[in-house]
C-alpha cells in the first residue's frame, strides 16, 4: 500500500510531460502542415529506430558528452584556482576581479564571433567555449565558498596554532564545499548547454547540435525532435547523478 | 569508572598548571569610530591550578577578556603573563572553550577532537590513544563517529571540552560553556567538569551567568561591573572539592553575590 503511494508520488513528475505528449499527438492529426510542425509519434518512433540502428544517435551523444566532460574538466580547474585566488588574496582579488567580472556579463555567445576568428571553428574552439562556461559559475560558487566561512571556525584554528596549509585543508576547503559543489553543479548545466550549442554555430565535426542542423536541412522535423529531447533527458539526467552524489559526499550537512 | 585508567594516563604524561599574571588591562572597541571602553584597568592573578569563576551583566566584558588572554584579540593595553611570559598572541598553552561549541560539522566527534593534535610530535599511536582517553573522560564512548549535527547539545559541549583538554593546556578558558544546556545537563556537566578539574588539575577561567554555578565550581568568584568592564569585587569560596551542592555555606555566599550583582544592576 504504502509502495503503491510511493510510485504514484513519484510519477507525478511524468504527469506533465505524458499531458505534452498526448496535446502534441492531438497537434499532429491536424491536417498537412501541422503534421510537418508537430511529427507524429509514429514517425518519431520511425526516426529513432533508424537513428540507433545506424548508430548516429549514440556518436552524436558521445561527442557532444566527450566535449562536455573535457570542457567542464578544465573550467573547473580553472575556476576553483581563480575562484580561491581571488578570495584568498586581496592582490589575486583586485588584479582578477574586474577583468572577470566583466567578461563574465558577456553572453558566450557574443563571444563565438571572435573565437571562430582566432581559433578556427574545430575542436579546440568548441572545448574553449565549454570551458569558458564552465568556468564562470565555477568561480563565482569557489569565490563565494572560500569568502564566507564562518570566522568562528578561523578562531579555532589560530587557538589550536595551525599552519596555513592547515587551516586551507581543515577549514577553507572543506567549509566551502558546499559552495564548489553548487558550482560544479551549475557549471555541468552551462557545459552541456554550450556544448551543444556550440555545434549549432561552429558545425564542423559531430554531435548532437550537429545532427540537429544536418537534420534540418534534410527537413527530417523528426529527427530535431529526437534531439531536443535527448538533449533534455541527457542533462536532467547528469543534474540528478551530480547532485545526488554531492547528497551523499556531504551527508555531515545535516538536513 | 574509568578512575584507574585516567589515573595511569595522567600519570604518564607530565602537565603543569598555569599562573596568571594580569596587570591594568584595558581594551577599546571602535563602534561608529567612537571608541568604547570594554575592559578598564583589570588586575588579575591567579595561581596554578587554581578555578576561577567570572559572573557579571551580560555585555560587561567577560567574553572579551577570555579572548585577550586566549590571545585571540591584538591591540590593548596593560600586561598579560601566563608563567611569567608575557601573552601575544594564540598558543596551546592556553586553551579556550567557547559558547557555541564551534566543532567541525565536517568532521566527526573523534575527528574533532583529534585535530587538536595537528601540531603535536605525538606519534599516529599515540594520538590515537589520547583520543580515546579524552573521549573516555567527557563520557562520549559510542559516539566517536557521530558528526556534530548528531550530537546533544550537553554532548557537543562535551566533545569541545575534550578538545580543549586534549592539548593539556596550563589554562583553561570557558566561556559560558553550559550556558545553552537544560537545568538537569547541566548539573551532570558541571559535576563532570569538576572531576575532570580534579583530576587535571590544570588551571581554569570559567565565565558564567549562573551564580550557583560559579560557587560550585570556583575556588574564587569574581564579580564584573559594565562599562566600563572592571571587577568589582571577589569573593573566595573556602569549602574543599568535590562540593555538596547545597553545603549551607554555598548558600549563603549566593546571598553575598547576588547582593553584590543586584548592586551593580542598580547602578545602571
Ligand atoms: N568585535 C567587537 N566590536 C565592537 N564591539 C564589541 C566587539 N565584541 C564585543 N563588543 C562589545 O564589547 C562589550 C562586551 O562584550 P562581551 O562579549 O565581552 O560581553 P560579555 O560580558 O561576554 O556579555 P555576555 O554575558 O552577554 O556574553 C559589548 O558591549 C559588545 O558590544
Ligand atoms: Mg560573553
Amino acid at each position: 500500500m504504502n509502495n503503491l503511494l510511493s510510485h504514484a508520488r513519484r510519477a507525478r513528475g511524468l504527469l506533465l510531460p505524458a499531458l505534452l505528449v498526448a496535446a502534441w499527438e492531438v497537434a499532429s492529426h491536424q491536417g498537412a502542415s501541422q503534421a510537418y510542425a508537430f511529427v507524429p509519434l509514429s514517425v518519431i518512433g520511425q526516426g529513432l529506430t533508424e537513428l540507433i540502428r545506424n548508430g548516429d544517435l549514440l556518436i552524436s551523444t558521445l561527442a557532444s558528452l566527450q566535449r562536455t566532460c573535457i570542457g567542464l574538466l578544465i573550467g573547473v580547474i580553472a575556476g576553483l584556482l581563480v575562484g580561491a585566488a581571488m578570495a584568498l588574496s586581496a592582490i589575486a582579488e583586485r588584479l582578477l576581479a574586474p577583468l572577470y567580472h566583466m567578461l563574465r556579463q558577456v553572453p558566450i555567445l557574443g563571444l563565438i564571433p571572435l573565437i571562430a576568428l582566432w581559433f578556427g571553428s574545430q575542436e579546440g574552439a568548441k572545448l574553449l567555449i565549454v570551458s569558458l562556461a564552465a568556468f564562470y559559475p565555477m568561480t563565482l560558487n569557489t569565490f563565494e565558498g572560500f569568502t564566507h566561512i564562518d570566522r568562528r571556525y578561523r578562531e579555532v584554528a589560530r587557538v589550536l596554532e595551525w599552519n596555513t596549509w592547515q587551516v586551507f585543508t581543515q577549514v577553507l576547503l572543506p567549509g566551502a564545499l558546499r559552495s564548489i559543489a553548487n558550482g560544479i553543479l551549475h557549471a555541468l548545466a552551462f557545459a552541456w548547454v554550450s556544448s551543444v550549442g556550440s555545434e549549432l554555430f561552429l558545425s564542423t565535426g559531430s554531435g548532437l547540435g550537429n545532427l540537429m542542423m544536418n537534420a534540418e536541412a534534410g527537413a527530417r522535423m523528426e529527427i530535431v525532435v529526437i534531439g531536443v529531447v535527448c538533449i533534455g533527458l541527457m542533462g536532467y539526467a547528469m543534474n540528478q547523478l551530480f547532485s545526488r552524489l554531492t547528497r551523499h559526499l556531504l551527508r555531515w550537512r545535516d538536513i | 569508572m574509568n578512575a584507574s585508567l585516567d589515573q595511569r594516563w595522567l600519570a604518564s604524561t607530565s602537565h603543569s598548571p598555569g599562573a596568571l599574571q594580569i596587570r591594568e588591562l584595558s581594551k577599546h572597541y571602535l563602534l561608529d569610530g567612537q571608541p568604547m571602553e570594554v575592559l578598564k584597568g583589570i588586575d588579575l592573578r591567579v595561581k596554578p591550578g587554581e578555578f576561577v569563576s567570572i559572573v557579571g551583566a551580560s555585555g560587561c566584558g567577560k567574553s572579551s577578556l577570555l579572548r585577550l588572554i586566549a590571545g585571540l584579540e591584538s591591540d590593548y593595553s596593560g600586561d598579560m603573563q601566563l608563567d611569567g611570559k608575557a601573552i601575544t598572541t594564540t598558543s596551546l598553552e592556553r586553551g579556550i572553550v567557547f559558547q557555541d561549541h564551534r566543532l567541525f560539522p565536517w568532521k566527526t566527534v573523534a575527528q574533532n577532537i583529534a585535530i587538536a593534535l595537528k601540531r603535536s610530535p605525538l606519534t599516529r599511536q599515540e594520538k590515537a590513544l589520547r583520543v580515546a582517553e579524552h573521549i573516555r573522560l567527557v563520557n562520549l564512548q559510542g559516539f566517536e563517529n557521530a558528526y556534530p549535527h548528531q550530537l546533544s547539545g550537553g554532548m557537543a559541549q562535551r566533545a569541545a571540552i575534550a578538545r580543549a583538554l586534549i592539548t593539556q593546556p596550563k589554562l583553561l578558558l570557558l566561556d559560558e560553556p553550559f550556558g545553552a544546556l537544560d537545568a538537569l545537563t547541566r548539573i551532570s556537566m558541571q559535576r563532570e567538569l569538576q572531576r575532570i578539574w580534579v583530576q587535571h588539575r590544570s588551571t581554569m577561567i570559567m565565565v558564567t551567568h549562573d551564580v550557583e554555578e560559579a560557587l560550585y565550581l570556583g575556588d574564587r568568584v569574581i564579580v564584573m561591573d559594565a562599562r566600563p568592564g572592571r571587577i568589582k569585587y571577589e569573593i573566595d569560596v573556602d569549602l574543599p572539592h568535590p562540593r555538596e551542592r547545597h553545603a549551607p555555606r554555598l548558600q549563603e555566599l549566593k546571598e553575598i553575590l547576588l547582593t553584590e550583582l543586584a548592586g551593580s544592576d542598580a547602578d545602571k
